[in-house]
């Protein structure tokens, strides 16, 4: 079974460091997770040995192998093979996350500005679409995930854009 | 004396200025022009960082490209991720369908960028000012040479979803309308990742744009009587 933990465009130092300690790739491992990737953006990364600072680090702990890099052009196929993602509370990654019906825990960051991440995040986690965390807390909470308790996420409806617009911009929007 | 008659002659520009203003919007109010089913409707959007760009992505994708055309895509200067993300969207939709005219028909553009991440203030003036200036360029002088009719706007529609660089774009719009210049619909969306509270560009825009859209019933609250809420966009 494979986690992805993303970071988006962002920097996230806590949580890319809290995906590789012990105590969250321990309780992962019980799980049954043999993989995680992580992709980290901007955070800042140091591996014990031979970091260099290169964008690609692959390594053995806890029983898993962890994979890391900072970006790809696009994270699609990492979200489709995952059985777990693991992310900040980016509104861009949770859409993308959720309606391709992947289980999610979702880790708003602290450090940004007024704290936006964690509205969103609360705000899905009472409507049951996901599972919310801090960083310190993220061990625990991925010992008791329980992904069948989590609502799927509606599909995307254009409709109601296009009908705005339409309409604002003088188009017929009546059913004929 | 000099000083006197410059200031009370500044007053009333500032005066004139403002009932213009004031009728003019009031008119634009209630100026909404018919189109037919097959008449095209240029826009642009306006992309910022990361979340930004990936839910206007997402709101455009709900669109009719044949349609809305002319597509242009403004975005800060340095923002490689948004210029790639656009090219993936377009080439997305015109692989969804038959291609018309209309798909594939779109531009990108940049701006200098308003502020960055942890800038002072002090430094985020000169920028903004500077990006300030590249919008007027491309809202208001540009179009006088390109446009053919001077009554055509440089797009008819704006859409906005809420990163800091819009606010100088909406400043530079004001300035058209003020001047009495066409200008185009201005449609702000607040994110989706807004729940409980209105964004800085929102607070800053909400009495300016022609639309303000909010994805979470509880911000209507916050938007005077402004806002609207139509269930999640995105």
């Amino acid at each position: 079974m494979l986690v992805f933990v993303t970071v988006g465009s962002t920097r996230f130092d806590a949580l890319v460091q809290a995906a590789v300690s012990e105590q969250v790739l321990d309780a992962l491992h019980k799980k049954g997770y043999k993989r995680i990737v992580i992709q980290r953006g901007n955070s800042d990364f140091r591996r014990e040995a031979g970091s260099n600072g290169e964008d690609l680090v692959v390594f053995e702990k806890n029983g898993l192998e962890v994979e890391t890099w900072k970006f790809k052009s696009s994270v699609q196929s990492e979200v489709e093979r995952a059985d777990l993602v693991v992310s900040h509370a980016g509104a861009g990654t949770i859409l993308d996350a959720l309606r391709q019906g992947k289980p999610m825990i979702v880790v708003p960051n602290p450090t940004l500005l007024d704290d936006h991440q964690g509205e969103l995040s609360s705000r899905l986690e009472a409507l049951g679409y996901l599972t919310a965390s801090t960083v310190d807390n993220l061990a625990a909470t991925i010992s008791a995930f329980d992904p069948s308790r989590l609502i799927p996420f509606p599909p995307f409806d254009g409709s109601r854009f296009r009908r705005l617009i339409d309409q604002e911009m003088g188009y017929n929007v009546n059913p004929s | 004396m000099e000083w006197g008659r410059l200031m009370s002659g500044t007053v009333l520009c500032l005066l004139i200025s403002r009932i213009f203003l004031v009728i003019y919007r009031f008119s634009l109010r209630s100026e909404r022009p018919l189109r037919r089913d097959t008449d095209t409707c240029s826009l642009a959007i306006f992309l910022g960082s990361g979340g930004h760009t990936a839910e206007a992505s997402i709101l455009l994708s709900a669109l009719d490209f044949s349609r809305y055309c002319p597509r242009t895509y403004i975005f800060s200067e340095g923002d490689e991720l948004s210029s790639r993300r656009v090219v993936a969207l377009e080439n997305a939709q015109s692989a969804k369908n038959t291609p018309l005219i209309g798909w594939s028909n779109y531009k990108l553009m940049r701006i200098p960028r308003a502020r960055y991440v942890h800038q002072s203030s002090l430094s985020a003036s000169f920028t903004t000012f500077k990006c300030f200036l590249a919008c007027v360029h491309l809202i208001t002088i540009a179009p006088l040479f390109h446009n053919v009719t001077l009554g055509k706007p440089f797009v008819d529609l704006l859409i906005m979803n809420g990163p800091g660089t819009c606010v100088p774009l909406c400043a530079a719009i004001m300035i058209n309308r003020i001047i009495g210049l066409p200008t185009p619909k201005m449609v702000f969306v607040e994110s989706f990742a807004r729940v409980q509270s209105i964004s800085q560009s929102g607070k800053l825009l909400l009495y300016i744009v022609d639309r303000f859209i909010v994805q979470w019933p509880e911000q209507i609250a916050l938007t005077g009587d402004r806002g609207e809420y139509h269930g999640w966009l995105v």
